[in-house]
């Protein structure tokens, strides 16, 4: 089952990398699909990041006191913000929740 | 085919994609890493895990396959969920249209294949900036072979490496992180704010609802809202003089 699953999925990622280049959609897309398409990666990014930072796994009750997670989030969002490097904000999120987790 | 000086700029400009792209696989590879240990810990078998890498080859997809195959979703859910992650590519197909449309098919497919964000982004610059010659497609090549090649081989490291390093790193936090990074500077309008907010506070509150239908709620509550907010503003000021750009 699991192998089906990702066959189709598989298909209909190549489908939507492929679609605009097989010429039959000649006109090119309307315009308010390309805005809407345009908040994909924010809408989708975001709902994968909140509840990763906020929900603990164990109790699955969002914490905000005394939630390392959510420290090291706003650190790698400043330093996001500050270099748009990812390297450099990924370091810095896993750093605030090893020092947080371990030291503290 | 055969001659000399055009195979020369073929090669020329497949390097030039190579060498475009080599810079972004400081932030490919340990995502490609953390994927393959993620893969493991969601329960993947090894095979599993690597050739979801080439099957879907899209790495906050293949996280949220992952997250989803785990926690025991229906199939139909992931699916829905795995395919609006992935929908944005449809935009960057079409922006590539105008430059691959006159290929053979075989070279669409394969291009197509290769048509992921760090390749677009390179390639896209090289279509609109570079020279118009009949090779330029050469380009895309380059940069997607370098992100597939770094993609697997990091993956597949990843899993191996998946098996000795303890929970207790809390590695799997990358990937949010790594998200974060992508964000966090891409909120540059009154709507783009929207659409986080309100995915956000989907993602928290949709939390109960079954089947971690939560994802897929909160990404299309996002886009529905960013959009509105898009379409709204931009009807009372019409002269939009900052549109997105890509």
């Amino acid at each position: 089952m699991i192998w089906l699953v990702m066959v189709m999925t598989g298909i209909f990622t190549f489908g939507t990398r492929f679609v605009m280049l097989t010429g039959w959609v000649a006109r090119g897309l309307p315009k308010w699909l390309i805005d809407a398409l345009g908040f994909v990666p924010i809408a989708v990014l975001t709902a994968i990041i909140v509840p990763a930072v906020l929900i603990d796994p164990a109790t699955e009750q969002i914490i905000v006191t005394h939630n390392a997670r959510l420290h090291a989030a706003i650190i790698a969002t400043i330093v996001a913000l500050l270099t748009r490097n990812v390297i450099a904000t990924t370091c810095s999120g896993l750093a605030t929740l090893w020092v947080l987790q371990w030291w503290l | 085919m055969t001659d000399a000086p055009a195979q020369r700029s073929a090669t020329a400009e497949f390097c030039l994609g190579v060498r475009h792209e080599l810079p972004l696989q400081l932030g490919v590879i340990p995502f490609g890493l953390v994927f393959g240990i993620l893969g493991l810990a969601s329960g993947l078998t090894s095979l599993q895990t690597i050739l979801l890498s080439s099957i879907l080859f899209g790495g906050a997809s293949q996280v949220v396959f992952a997250q989803l195959w785990a926690a025991g979703v229906p199939p139909l859910i992931v699916g829905g969920s795995v395919s609006v992650v992935n929908l944005r590519h449809v935009l960057y197909s079409a922006s590539m249209a105008q430059y691959l449309a006159h290929l053979p098919l075989r070279w669409r497919i394969l291009l197509g294949y290769l048509l992921t964000d760090e390749a677009y982004a390179v390639s896209i610059k090289r279509f609109q900036d570079g020279p118009k010659t009949r090779y330029q497609h050469y380009h895309l090549l380059g940069s997607g072979m370098t992100l597939w090649v770094a993609w697997q081989i990091s993956t597949l490291v990843g899993v191996i490496a998946g098996t000795t390093i303890p929970e207790s790193w809390s590695l799997s936090f990358a990937i949010p992180l790594t998200f974060i990074a992508l964000v966090a500077p891409s909120i540059r309008r009154r709507a783009d704010l929207v659409a986080c907010v309100v995915a956000a506070v989907l993602s928290l509150i949709c939390q109960p609802l079954p089947w971690k239908s939560w994802i897929i709620i909160s990404a299309l509550g996002g886009i529905a809202a960013g959009w509105m907010t898009h379409y709204h503003t931009s009807k009372n000021t019409p002269t939009d003089k900052n549109p997105r750009p890509r």
